[in-house]
């Protein structure tokens, strides 16, 4: 029965592991603490997975807890502020339509995204996968209102920082 | 464009370029909770060399030592402990780096191999540790029939009654039965101790073995 669990829940977070991954991405800034924020989250999502039912689907779920455990575990953990300078060899670059200043603001972009605060970085994250307000707001339980008055100042953060 | 929309295209692009992990490293995180128990084994270890210190420290007075000089064993005494102090340490060293590679390994095959290796150690510092103890008692209990004044004065009269065979039996049945009592307790405590940790680290090992298969 458990090793029934057990497999199933890994065969289908090897199969949405990239979920995870993204949220490393924009947690982490270098390839260890990827991999230890990695097996951090899928740690949790494994002791979660009990109470997930698959009335949601599985990567709604695991998103959801997945940035739970970054925002409120890892920060425990790393007490220091990640500035470290933007690491490409895990965020791989497509270099097909090359674009070197545009590429150049991408990076830097993410460097300012690994400056914001947890909560932010969260907002960030749910943005990119094309959320929709209620979701965010829902996520991190703050109201509607407030995701956006988030949102915006993030978005007054990150063009300060790119655009000093 | 806008800075968020311009990382947003970004990140659709490179939405697959992460490494993967394969389903056998996931399984191998899960059961990561080895590295606590190993953990543990570090942690304990350090404690119980700390407590026997101590107890060390506290005991040796100057009694202590006027008998051992007195029994002409007090350089043996100072060497065992010296050795002993280079061993115990050479062993949390070992706990330690198995608590690290544990730690840091990501494939269910070298976890296992690890938690093996780790069990090892441990069943090696145990013995290690009751050798040590039998052999310092031994040595104690030797020098106590050569030197010991009052032990001599008593031999003497026994064998002067012709009882000296008596007396020798009775300290040799004393001696094995105090010895075997001794360790016994020692024995108990690491079995206890460490035993509980090793069950739920073979426990472990066990249901990787199902995985691996």
């Amino acid at each position: 029965m458990n090793s029934n669990l057990e497999q199933s829940f890994v065969s289908q977070l090897e199969q949405h592991q990239n979920i995870i991954h993204k949220i490393c991405r924009l947690y982490t800034s270098d390839e260890d603490s990827h991999k230890d924020l990695f097996q951090e989250i899928t740690i949790q999502l494994w002791k979660a997975f009990p109470q997930f039912r698959g009335e949601a689907k599985f990567t709604t779920w695991a998103y959801r807890v997945a940035l739970n455990t970054a925002i409120t575990l890892y920060r425990k953990k790393v007490k220091t502020v990640n500035t470290i300078e933007f690491d490409g060899k895990i965020h791989k670059f497509n270099h097909e339509d090359y674009n070197y200043e545009e590429e150049e603001q991408i990076k830097l972009l993410y460097k300012a995204v690994h400056q914001l605060n947890d909560i932010e970085k969260a907002l960030v994250f749910m943005y990119l996968e094309d959320k929709d307000y209620t979701e965010i707001a829902d996520t991190l339980g703050i109201s509607e209102v407030n995701a956006r008055v988030k949102m915006n100042r993030i978005k007054g953060k990150l063009k300060k920082i790119v655009n000093p | 464009m806008e800075e968020l929309d311009l990382l947003k295209k970004d990140w659709k692009k490179n939405e697959h370029s992460f490494p993967k992990i394969t389903e056998q490293e996931i399984y191998a995180m899960l059961h990561k909770k080895s590295s606590s128990i190993v953990k543990w084994i570090f942690i304990i270890s350090i404690l119980e060399m700390i407590a026997w210190s101590l107890i060390s420290f506290f005991t040796a007075d100057e009694n202590y030592l006027k008998t051992l000089e007195s029994y002409h064993i007090k350089t043996l005494v100072t060497t065992f402990t010296v050795i002993n102090y280079i061993v115990i340490f050479s062993f949390i060293f070992l706990f330690y780096r198995n608590f690290k590679s544990i730690n840091t390994t990501d494939s269910v095959k070298s976890l296992m191999k690890n938690i093996l290796k780790t069990r090892k150690t441990v069943q090696y510092y145990i013995w290690y540790n009751l050798v040590m103890i039998g052999i310092i008692f031994i040595t104690m209990m030797v020098a106590t029939c050569i030197y010991d004044e009052r032990f001599n004065r008593m031999s003497g009269q026994f064998e002067g009654n012709d009882q000296g065979m008596l007396f020798w039996m009775m300290i040799l049945g004393f001696t094995i039965v105090f010895f075997g009592l001794f360790v016994g307790v020692i024995w108990l405590f690491y079995r206890l101790v460490y035993g509980f940790l090793l069950r739920r680290l073979y426990k472990n090992y066990e249901e990787l073995k199902k995985i691996d298969l």
